[in-house]
């Protein structure tokens, strides 16, 4: 099944910004993203989008499909309609067309020291840590995240302040501290706990909505602000 | 235009499984080197974490697993065409690299006692793959990535595409990139360069491959002069989501699903009646393919195809151990695994060769080493076994760092020199980013991938094959001719596009000269006119060398240690 | 740090039922304030005299402007159960039920408004 649609998309070339429509025929299956290199490689070498894995792995295609970030090489294009507005995520720095600037992003998650910290790390010596698959379910839903930046986009708390960590961040800050393996849970803590942490959340819940993970952001940032408030009782007494 | 010179004692390029080992082992043997981690995407956007199923490693030797038995797997697996002595330090190395990845906190699936679990692939006599559910390059890239960030020593260039390498006296000196966000040209002054950059997947338009893997490495590699080796050796996947090309685990087969023709037959009793749906893959793409070439196939919107049965499984089973091949199932092809056959043919899937090195990584070239898909050192031969590939980044990837650091302590840095960074900058910016021809180069990209599906899939003849260098040497030429339609620096991925494609043809050359020339059939490289193995002449590595009228071949022997080639039945 | 979009508080498109009810809450949080200062004033002018004050009074408690006070109370109640909603789950509970929460809280809302509005309505009218 095949039949035309309209891809009106808002282009920014690094000085201006435009929107563009691009009508081409669509088949049944095709994605998104398909979309977007059937435009690059046959109507305007000049689009510039990010993409790589095309399944839902790598998180680089997220954009915003008629107002809700998703990842393309995840959309059907018949799913969503005829007509498709796309545009750049929010909250982060266009650098041209669809690529925003994913650094501070990054470096937020890069703030909340998100990887296992024990005090008998051995690099040379290795040894087998145990698991029980009721332990390791405890955290894995949450390590599937795959820092598209969907959550970060719609949030509204990061929408007004530039130095909130922003969901994916504490979201990985709790899959660590939920890993039976590991012991930096107060030090990360410490981390979420300032003015720049879970406190500025609003409990919108929008970045579970749109997670094409189903990562649930929120709930993390929920049990982490529990914790956190555990935490700061505790550091009172301390 | 700006010319930012960095210095660091290591540059490694690409940012995948290889790369980041390769970060993380330097900085864990000094403190004191600095290490730049380059990549054209953010690391975390490798390719490496398409791989699925797992990473092969002998963690149960009481269980009844030994070392021998994963070399003799992965020996006969490659056809005999691997080194023997790197396969036997292979094996031995993996085990701690899982346990470092325990370590580190990579959430590999677990027994119900809470030790690693392990599970059954392709060609291993012994369930040795150890796995994080089917996501398991996912989850080691993101753990060596989150353990990458615990060392200040290395400093990451994020999202950097690398245009050119430059060797002096036969020893390397830095590398050119261009930085994406701004479009300046950049250069590293660096002391020892890691290759990590993966394989030349995208050659081929059926392909499980990401968008990014172009062979970019190989390519700079190959035009300074580098040799590759083995490059006819392209594998073949078995399980190809149709019509994507998405990649569908040899895991689904692993944990006990089926394949089956037309007729509801499980056709690999036909084919490897002892190994059935897990001999190599080798051998189960021909079958696959043969099935199909001779009717058996069933037919679809987009051609025949074989169904890749995990119906008996049950929804618990796939939910556990293969929930994200549910999800692809799903999204691209609008199928349940657990309800219907999964629609799947035969897909180009792994680069045998790459750039020449010993088993120590290092290449011709003094301080320059290469890992992960994007070297030969050589264990995968003629074909690599399922779950050794990502084995192979972790072993090697920590090989090349360690040796980088023993190669740079005491070295002082050679200059990159004025003229050099000139005629580098003139080349990118008047000469390819000002081409403005008439040609398409996706265009170019399309053709070329129909002609290597065409010309070099599963079976091949000679006659076919020299059609198809004919074409790509066609391509090459209107290639010269191409438009560059942005011209505007900031993220230009109209110009990294272009110039990938001008990597991509390059390789595409070497590939079918070297499979045109090697006249038998061998693992992965299968020919109708020649369809036997050939030891006597065969027996051996291609080298393949840059001239500017097109690859030069040599041949160096196949290091053979305690096993002698057999026949190899399954 | 900068204030950027606040207008993100308030864009809705593409966005889902979490969303209106959080652009509600701040709108009706907005309304509360302009009503606190308003209200505020209104007992600073007690200190110029009662007579002030009651002939203040008077203006407001009339059936004219009944309306306003029905739209006040909706503002108040909306807030009030949103906001124990929010509290709720911003304390790790009931998340997995967070839609049906709104729909729960919301109606609870109404139902608190519809009868203040009949109250006002007949203390007002003296019906």
């Amino acid at each position: 099944m095949e039949r035309e649609v309209l891809f009106r998309i808002r282009r920014f070339d690094g000085e201006k910004e435009y929107w563009q429509d691009f009508r081409f025929t669509a088949r049944k299956g095709m994605t998104v993203l398909e979309g977007l290199y059937f435009i690059k490689e046959s109507l305007d070498g000049s689009l510039a989008f990010r993409a790589s894995c095309r399944m839902g792995v790598c998180g680089s295609c997220a954009v915003k499909v008629n107002g809700k970030p998703r990842l393309a090489c995840e959309t059907q294009i018949f799913d969503v309609g005829d007509v498709l507005e796309i545009e750049p995520l929010d909250n982060m720095p266009v650098l041209k067309d669809l690529v925003v600037d994913m650094d501070g992003f990054f470096r937020k998650h890069e703030a909340v020291k998100p990887y296992l910290i024990r005090k008998d790390d051995d690099y040379k010596n290795p040894k087998e840590l145990l698991q029980t698959p009721k332990e390791l379910h405890a955290y894995y839903d949450f390590s599937l995240c795959i820092k598209c930046g969907a959550c970060y986009s719609a949030c509204p708390a990061s929408a007004t302040r530039s130095d909130y960590l922003g969901p994916a961040a504490i979201t990985a800050a709790y899959r660590f501290c939920m890993d039976s393996r590991d012991e930096g849970k107060e030090e990360r803590l410490g981390l979420v706990s300032g003015s720049d942490g879970v406190w500025r959340c609003h409990f919108n819940a929008e970045c579970s909505e749109v997670c094409p993970k189903s990562v649930e952001p929120a709930k993390a940032m929920q049990k982490m602000r529990l914790m956190s408030a555990i935490h700061m009782i505790k550091s009172i007494f301390r | 235009m700006s010319m930012e010179v960095i210095k660091h004692d290591i540059v490694i390029i690409g940012a995948g499984l290889a790369g980041l080992r390769a970060a993380i082992a330097a900085a864990e043997k000094s403190r004191e080197v600095s290490i730049a981690l380059i990549s054209k995407t953010y690391p975390i956007r490798c390719h490496s974490v398409c791989a699925e199923g797992g990473t092969a490693a002998v963690l149960r030797e009481d269980e009844g697993d030994s070392f021998d038995l994963h070399a003799w797997d992965t020996i006969k697996g490659a056809d005999f065409l691997a080194d023997q002595d790197a396969v036997e330090f292979f094996v031995r190395e993996i085990p701690k690299e899982i346990l470092r990845l325990d370590n580190w906190g990579c959430p590999w699936s677990r027994r119900e006692d809470g030790r690693i679990a392990q599970r059954a692939f392709g060609g291993q006599s012994f369930n040795r793959t150890v796995f994080a559910a089917d996501r398991t390059g996912f989850h080691e890239v993101h753990t060596l990535y989150e353990r990458s960030l615990m060392y200040p020593n290395i400093v990451r260039y994020d999202e950097y595409f690398v245009t050119n390498l430059f060797i002096e006296d036969n020893a390397v000196k830095g590398v050119s990139a261009i930085q994406l966000k701004t479009g300046d040209l950049v250069f590293f002054n660096a002391k020892a360069v890691i290759l990590a950059t993966g394989g030349a997947g995208r050659l081929y338009g059926f392909t499980t491959y990401s968008h990014q893997v172009t062979g970019d490495g190989l390519a700079i590699a190959y035009r300074a002069g580098v040799p590759l080796k083995d490059m006819e050796f392209v594998q073949f996947h078995p399980t190809g989501l149709i019509p994507s090309g998405i990649l569908m685990t040899e895991a689904c087969r692993g944990e006990g699903g089926y394949l089956r023709n037309r007729d509801g037959e499980r056709f690999m009793a036909r084919y490897a009646p002892e190994r059935m749906e897990l001999a190599p893959r080798d051998v189960v793409a021909r079958a696959m393919w043969t099935e199909i070439i001779e009717g058996r196939g069933f037919e679809g919107p987009y051609g025949p195809y074989i169904a890749l049965d995990l119906t008996h499984l049950g929804e618990e089973k796939i939910e556990e151990r293969l929930p994200l091949i549910r999800d692809a199932a799903r999204k691209f092809a609008g199928i349940d695994p657990v309800e219907e056959p999964i629609p799947v043919k035969p897909v180009a899937h792994y680069t045998m060769g790459g750039v020449h090195t010993n088993m120590w990584t290092e290449t011709p070239v003094r301080g320059l080493y290469a890992a992960g898909e994007v070297a030969a050192v050589s264990i995968h031969g003629a074909n690599r076994l399922g779950s050794n590939s990502t084995a192979e980044c972790l072993v090697f990837g920590r090989v090349a760092g360690e040796k980088a650091v023993e190669y740079v302590t005491g070295k002082s840095f050679a200059e990159i020199t004025k003229e050099e960074m000139l005629a580098e900058e003139k080349r990118l910016f008047d000469e390819i980013l000002g081409k403005s021809g008439d040609e398409n180069p996706y265009e170019i990209k399309k053709e070329l991938n129909e002609t290597m599906d065409k010309h070099f899939w599963i079976f091949k003849t000679g006659e076919e094959m020299k059609e198809g260098v004919k074409k790509i040497q066609e391509l090459k030429r209107k290639y010269e001719n191409i438009e560059i339609v942005d011209k505007k620096k900031g993220f230009n991925t109209d110009l990294m596009q272009a110039m990938e494609i001008g990597f991509m043809l390059d390789l595409a050359e070497v590939v079918a000269v070297g499979a045109y020339t090697r006249t038998e059939s061998r693992g992965a490289h299968y020919r109708l006119d020649y369809p036997k193995r050939d030891d006597e002449n065969w027996l051996k590595h291609t080298l393949a060398y840059y001239t500017p009228e097109g690859p030069k071949l040599d041949y160096i022997p196949v290091t053979i240690t305690r096993w002698q080639p057999v026949e190899r039945k399954y | 740090m900068e204030m950027r979009r606040v207008s993100g508080w308030f864009t809705l498109k593409g966005k889902s039922i979490n969303s209106i009810a959080y652009s509600f809450h701040r709108l009706t949080g907005m309304v509360l304030l302009l009503y606190l200062i308003a209200h505020l004033s209104f007992l600073t002018s007690l200190r110029i005299g009662e007579e002030t004050y009651t002939a203040f009074i008077s203006t407001t408690v009339r059936p004219e402007t009944l309306p306003l006070d029905s739209l006040l109370f909706l503002a108040t109640f909306y807030h009030a159960f949103n906001g124990l909603r929010v509290v709720l789950n911003e304390f790790g509970l009931l998340y997995e039920v967070r839609k049906a929460l709104i729909y729960v809280m919301t109606l609870l809302a109404l139902i608190f408004w519809l009868y203040s509005t009949y109250m006002m309505y007949v203390f007002v009218t003296g019906w």
